[in-house]
């Protein structure tokens, strides 16, 4: 049920046309069905790991929290009574498992002199050009709170609304639009220090 | 009832704060026109809306490289840490679903005295549970009651298990067996629910009946 924006970005998986097909998938799942769930977590497990990385920020939790999700899909998967978009519940459950992780793991301590050395670093054709793009990316990510890079990255990659996203993170949508705004100051200020043709 | 953003938030504000979902196209109409009335006056957000885009574009960028992008920054951010192997999420789920077309396929009395329970172990060995197996693992012969067999994630505290079990109606009658599972009674009416409920909850890893179908 997307709203009728002006460009819905080709990247937005979670369209209304892949939905149906998800649903099929769960039905049968309810039932066990052990192909029907490969094929669930094949067209999940590229979208949570990204997720996941995002948030996390340790890539060794990423598999551990991605298989717990999943073995909740699995186990549960009769609860799922499809008043949200089977993607929003799916992606609520990583979001709980995520924080849990992150409990047990702080975020790393920041290098400081990161910045600065990518910013130095001349990349005069565009490969390093983009892996400059990159490192500053994730290096202006990391600077942001979990729950912000959560709602970023289901904003611009995912290409979630803010209602969808409130319901996956279980806060109303002004604290939504809050961590929003003020994540996306931090990016711009971190960003543009890297890239002076960003602002 | 008003409208927070109408009678707390300036226009500009408003307008600001929806620009991310309106370079995706993620608004509905009434916010997309209110939107595309402020940045025909706006030149601050005309200007925010190109960074959102740019944005949009490369979080789209990212995704390929990102794998060894974080390979990357996590050398330079932590050390390597030794990570703990862990059983595959297709050995786990491979395990539940033939239990589960076992349970099916059997009459409970024959379930009880032939159920395999493959659970792995802290290394990744697999250990196998039939109901000689629980004996020998467990402290005490298993329980002719017990119902409901459950393992709990490594850092579940037993006042959570405690209380898991309280708000289940369930009662624990053996274990820890050495590969940390319990063994449980709940009432038999309402097994199917409970299960339901363990395996919902975060601390719960396992949850499987052990004495055949729901009558």
């Amino acid at each position: 049920m997307n709203s009728t924006g002006t460009a819905v970005r080709p990247r937005n998986e979670n369209a209304p046309s892949g939905a149906p097909n998800e649903r099929a998938l769960l039905e049968r799942v309810k039932m066990h069905d052990v192909d029907a769930f490969e094929r669930l977590y094949r067209i999940y497990q590229p979208r949570l790991a990204r997720f996941l990385i995002n948030l996390l920020m340790r890539p060794q939790l990423v598999e551990e929290v991605l298989d717990d999700t999943m073995m909740v899909v699995w186990q549960t998967a009769e609860s799922f009574r499809g008043t949200s978009k089977l993607s929003t519940w799916v992606f609520a459950i990583a979001y709980r498992k995520a924080l849990k992780a992150r409990a047990r793991w702080p975020d790393p301590v920041e290098d400081e002199d990161r910045d600065m050395r990518v910013s130095n670093d001349p990349g005069p054709d565009s490969e390093l050009e983009r892996s400059r793009i990159h490192d500053a990316l994730i290096s202006a990510m990391a600077k942001l709170s979990a729950e912000q890079r959560a709602v970023v990255d289901l904003t611009y990659f995912h290409g979630l609304n803010y209602r969808e996203i409130a319901d996956i993170v279980s806060c109303p949508v002004d604290t939504v639009k809050t961590r929003m705004f003020h994540a996306r100051r931090r990016l711009k200020q971190t960003l543009s220090g890297t890239f002076t043709d960003w602002l | 009832m008003p409208n927070p953003i109408q009678t707390e938030v300036s226009p500009h504000d408003a307008a600001e704060e929806l620009l991310p979902w309106y370079a995706t196209g993620q608004l509905e109409p009434d916010e997309r026109a209110l939107v595309e009335q402020h940045l025909s006056s706006c030149a601050h957000c005309r200007r925010q809306l190109a960074f959102e885009r740019r944005m949009v574009d490369e979080f789209a960028d990212l995704t390929p490289e990102i794998d060894t992008a974080w390979a990357r920054l996590r050398q330079r951010i932590e050390p390597p840490r030794r990570t703990v192997a862990r059983p595959s999420l297709w050995d786990r789920v491979a395990r539940e679903a033939a239990d589960f077309w076992q349970n099916l396929s059997r009459p409970a009395v024959a379930v009880l005295a032939t159920l395999q329970l493959a659970i792995i172990g802290g290394a990744g060995a697999f250990v196998t549970l039939s109901q000689e197996s629980y004996q020998a693992l467990s402290s005490a012969p298993l329980p002719a009651s017990a119902n409901v067999i459950v393992m709990f994630g490594g850092d579940t505290t037993e006042s959570e298990i405690r209380g898991l079990l309280q708000a289940n109606n369930a009662t624990l009658v053996g274990g820890p067996t050495p590969a940390d599972a319990y063994l449980l009674e709940v009432p038999s009416q309402s097994r199917t629910a409970v299960l339901s409920h363990l395996r919902a909850d975060d601390h719960v890893t396992l949850a499987q009946p052990i004495d055949g179908p729901q009558p």
